[in-house]
């Protein structure tokens, strides 16, 4: 038997240590560095939406620039051409176009395609979003859109002003805590054990009277929708959208924060989103030097380590306590 | 008795090869119909085309009177089929009882619609409540806690069971359910699908090899030779068939 | 006619330079079953390399050396698919598609660094050398030399692989080994030399095409995903490893890109993904069908 209550205790204990040090990251660091941890906070829930598909689903997709983007534009557009609408439908806005994309695409791709294909098509699909971002005059073509402003939340009682950078770095902590609760809901959720189940024999899952193809697009609704939220809050935080949040590269960047950290891990991702953006400070001096070391790191988990570090540290925990414990027993929720 | 399961001129084949020509076939409500025939007769592919696993070139198939012909599989099922696989499907990365929670998650949500689909994080009491009766009706009680793809064969097969009656079939499909067994685990699968096809009220459609397992449990039997029906009626009439004789039995 | 005769040349443009950098990718893919994002790396490596020999020669291109440059390239880059075959792809053979396809993005990385180490993240250019840097009028079409070299490139290469892989020995292996590899090892085939002479040549080819289509690209480290894009869709729509069906494959998406931004030219490059998308919806086996490599 599987303790639920104590897995949710577990998680909910990991999550509370992370926030306590994003939290403390103002108080201790300068702007530049705050700066920093902003966008891997956003950077970890990024990751952490690519997972559900990857792990969660089985599906491997190398287009989440497409969400992220979309959301992110979805957002400058809202607080550019329509200001007088509030910043939180922004945010909904941004969220809603990430899952309509998702929707648009996702019904397509998952229709036929499975593996490898699956991977190229959602490749495809997001250089084609890339490239009609960069051809349109209303989203700015190549020059993206600049000066979005950080709001001011009109809660009724009281305002909340977010316009300086130290208070949104805090708004987008609270944001991405609550991305990150909501996945971790739904991975354990009936839907999610669903999703986990279709990955791991869709013909069984058939056989149970599940349309597979349904709770696939489900899942990359949801993916889509998250990752555009990202990118929804990350715009009024660096105050512009330019077509490079886009291009495939950004794709990548959850794929390697899921190895990096572990994919049999909920927060594998996390940690890999922490991890990079140590190495990216790190090398930031050396151009290309960043690109090596994550390069070789992302092929030793890949060939020595396939759990990555956070399947690393458990393999080496069981190893010294010599016991065998069953993967499914994990206490954070999520599998290999 | 009324049919519960009806196919008429069932055709199928897979590029030229012609597996199923022209094949009627009926089940009975509450009887336990054992299809057989040499390696190569059509047996699974009978099985897959009223399963919905494949679609048929030709013909009709009516599930409790309605016309299930361009039905899914998953849509079948949930009109009362279920089935297991020769090789016992199911989640390898999960435990036994994870494995069960879902089945019975599907039927909810199958019955229900979404109702407790999201937000609940922990199954509901119910069905783990459910799940325990499954586990110890089908004595799986020393492998719930195990992670399914090491279970041993016959606790596989035995776990597929229970997922398949966790759905509450009205007709179970069974692909060689004893294949690949002990002949002390064939004696013990044949007294379980015995019991559970009373317990559950169910009609039972299987294909089979062993001679035991299928006298053992056929109130009919149906033989398959290339592809057609070549005789079908109670299990000693069947014995009796000339036919039959030469073309199956005969080589034993 | 004269737009017609315009577009179509420019597709056939699109598509050979396309099939260049393709053709080691859908080897690779046919045989090893991995889908290599690094090959757009070691294309943009062997560019490089052409580029620093030519730079070495005072900067000048003539034809001579722009084509022992390339050949260089290639001799280069299939070195180092000599030392990946060894380090990497031979671990990828037990592994799960998604983590090989993020294995060789991981390798395109490392490229990509290296490339911004060694060469910087400048933008550099070269023009084509003296003798293919004229123009031909046909009619009143006018066709620059060098992409008419290119075309022709293309097509010598595509006839040479297809010699390769139907009439030679070692092609003759390449073939076993892809349609059954452990058949091959029971009749005692070296299974792994014949792996690793396909990732070389694979190589080789990335690297050569590197050199060869170097002129008028602007050297960036950027450049190694630019054609990668339109390689894959070729690979995938050309079927598993088919080299025909790459061929095939690319000229279909050329003449579609090009007759596409005839149309609209103020969308180039999204014609040649609509059409890889269309056409995967309808047949997701490619247009040639499963598990040819010829």
């Amino acid at each position: 038997m599987i303790d639920y209550r104590a897995r949710f205790r577990s998680n909910l204990l990991i999550a509370s240590c992370g926030l306590a040090v994003f939290a403390v990251v103002p108080l201790v660091a300068n702007s530049g560095l705050m700066f920093l941890a902003g966008l891997v906070a956003i950077n970890v829930v990024f990751g952490l939406s690519w997972n559900l598909l990857f792990s969660g689903a089985g599906l491997l997709s190398f287009g989440h620039a497409m969400f992220f983007g979309g959301g992110a534009y979805a957002m400058a557009v809202v607080s550019l051409r329509l200001p007088e609408l509030p910043f939180l439908v922004g945010l909904a806005v941004g969220a809603g176009c990430g899952a309509l994309i998702a929707l648009i695409f996702g019904f397509i791709a998952l229709r036929r395609a499975s593996g490898v294909y699956f991977a190229v098509l959602t490749l495809a699909f997001s250089e084609l979003v890339h490239i009609l971002i960069t051809k349109t005059t209303f989203l700015g073509r190549n020059d993206g859109l600049v000066g979005v402003p950080r709001p001011e939340i009109d809660l009724g009682l009281f305002r909340l002003d977010l316009t300086s950078a130290t208070a949104y770095y805090y708004f987008i902590i609270v944001a991405m805590a609550a991305a990150a609760f909501a996945l971790w809901c739904f991975q354990n959720s009936p839907a999610g054990r669903l999703i986990q189940a279709i990955k791991q024999d869709s013909v069984r899952t058939a056989f149970l009277g599940t349309s597979v193809f349904a709770w696939q697009l489900t899942a990359f609704v949801l993916s889509g929708a998250i990752a555009a939220f990202c990118g929804a809050v990350m715009v009024p935080f660096t105050q512009i959208a330019s077509p490079e949040i886009a291009y495939w590269t950004v794709s990548t960047q959850p794929i390697l924060f899921t190895l990096l950290g572990g994919a049999g891990n909920f927060w594998g991702p996390a940690v890999g989103a922490i991890l990079f953006g140590a190495i990216d400070y790190g090398t930031r001096a050396m151009h290309g030097l960043s690109e090596i070391t994550v390069g070789t790191l992302l092929l030793v988990v890949v060939l020595v380590i396939p759990g990555g570090l956070l399947g690393f540290v458990r393999h080496r925990r069981k190893k010294t306590r010599g016991t065998a414990k069953a993967s499914t027993a994990e206490d954070t929720g999520a599998r290999p | 008795m009324t049919s519960i399961l009806e196919a008429r001129g069932i055709q199928k084949s897979y590029g030229a090869v012609r597996v199923l020509e022209n094949v009627d076939f009926d089940l009975q409500d509450g009887e336990a119909h054992v299809v057989i025939g040499p390696n190569g007769a059509g047996k699974t592919t009978l099985f897959r085309c009223l399963s919905g696993e494949t679609r048929v070139n030709g013909g009709q198939i009516k599930f409790a009177g309605q016309d299930v012909t361009a039905l899914t599989g998953a849509q079948r099922v949930k009109l009362g089929i279920g089935r297991t696989f020769q090789v016992a499907r199911i989640f390898p990365d999960m435990s036994a009882f994870e494995n069960l929670i879902i089945a019975i998650e599907t039927r909810e949500r199958n019955d229900k619609g979404l109702r407790f689909t999201f937000g609940y994080i922990a199954p509901r009491q119910q069905v783990v409540d459910e799940a325990e009766r499954l586990v110890v009706e089908l004595g799986l009680e020393g492998a719930v806690d195990d992670v399914a793809g090491t279970l041993s064969h016959g606790d596989k097969k035995r776990l597929e069971l229970a997922m398949s009656l966790a759905l509450s079939p009205r007709l179970l499909m069974l692909d060689e359910p004893t294949a690949g067994m002990s002949p002390s685990d064939r004696a013990e699968a044949v007294r379980l699908i015995a019991q559970v096809r009373k317990g559950y009220g169910l009609s039972l459609l299987l294909t089979e090899h062993d001679m035991e397992v299928v006298f053992g449990l056929a109130t009919r039997l149906t033989v398959l030779h290339h592809g057609e029906i070549i005789a079908s009626g109670e299990p000693a009439e069947v014995r009796s068939d000339s036919r039959v004789r030469e073309v199956y039995l005969g080589q034993h | 006619m004269y737009d017609i005769g315009m577009t179509v040349f420019n597709g056939l443009a699109w598509a050979m330079a396309t099939f260049l950098v393709a053709a080691g990718l859908t080897l690779i893919f046919g045989i090893l079953h991995i889908l290599n994002f690094a090959h757009g790396g070691f294309f943009m490596i062997g560019a490089y390399v052409s580029y620093s020999i030519m730079m070495a020669f005072g900067g000048s291109l003539p034809l001579w050396l722009y084509l022992v440059g390339a050949m260089a390239s290639g001799i280069v880059v299939g070195l180092l698919g000599w030392a990946v075959d060894k380090l990497v792809f031979r671990r990828l053979r037990d592994v799960e598609d998604a983590y090989s396809l993020i294995a060789t993005y991981a390798l395109l990385l490392v490229c990509g660094g290296a490339v911004q180490l060694t060469w910087g993240l400048n933008y550099m250019g070269v023009m084509p050398p003296a003798a293919l840097n004229t123009v031909v009028f046909v009619g009143d079409m006018f066709m620059p030399t060098f992409t008419i070299f290119i075309i022709l490139s293309g097509i010598v290469a595509y006839i040479g692989l297809e010699f390769f892989i139907s009439k030679t020995r070692t092609g003759r292996l390449i073939r076993v080994v892809a349609a059954d590899p452990w058949m091959a090892q029971l009749l005692g085939l070296n299974v792994k030399k014949i792996y690793l002479i396909t990732v070389i040549f694979s190589f080789a080819m990335a690297g050569a095409a590197g050199g060869l289509l170097m002129p008028n690209q602007s050297l960036s480290p950027e450049l190694g995903g630019i054609f990668l894009l339109q390689a894959f869709g070729v690979v995938i729509l050309g079927g598993m490893g088919s080299i025909r069906g790459a061929f095939y494959a690319a000229l279909l998406l050329g003449l579609i890109e090009s007759f596409g931004t005839y149309f609209f030219p103020q969308y180039p490059g999204i014609f040649f993904l609509l059409a890889l998308a269309v056409i995967l919806l309808l047949k997701p086996e490619g247009i040639m069908g499963k598990g040819q490599t010829a």
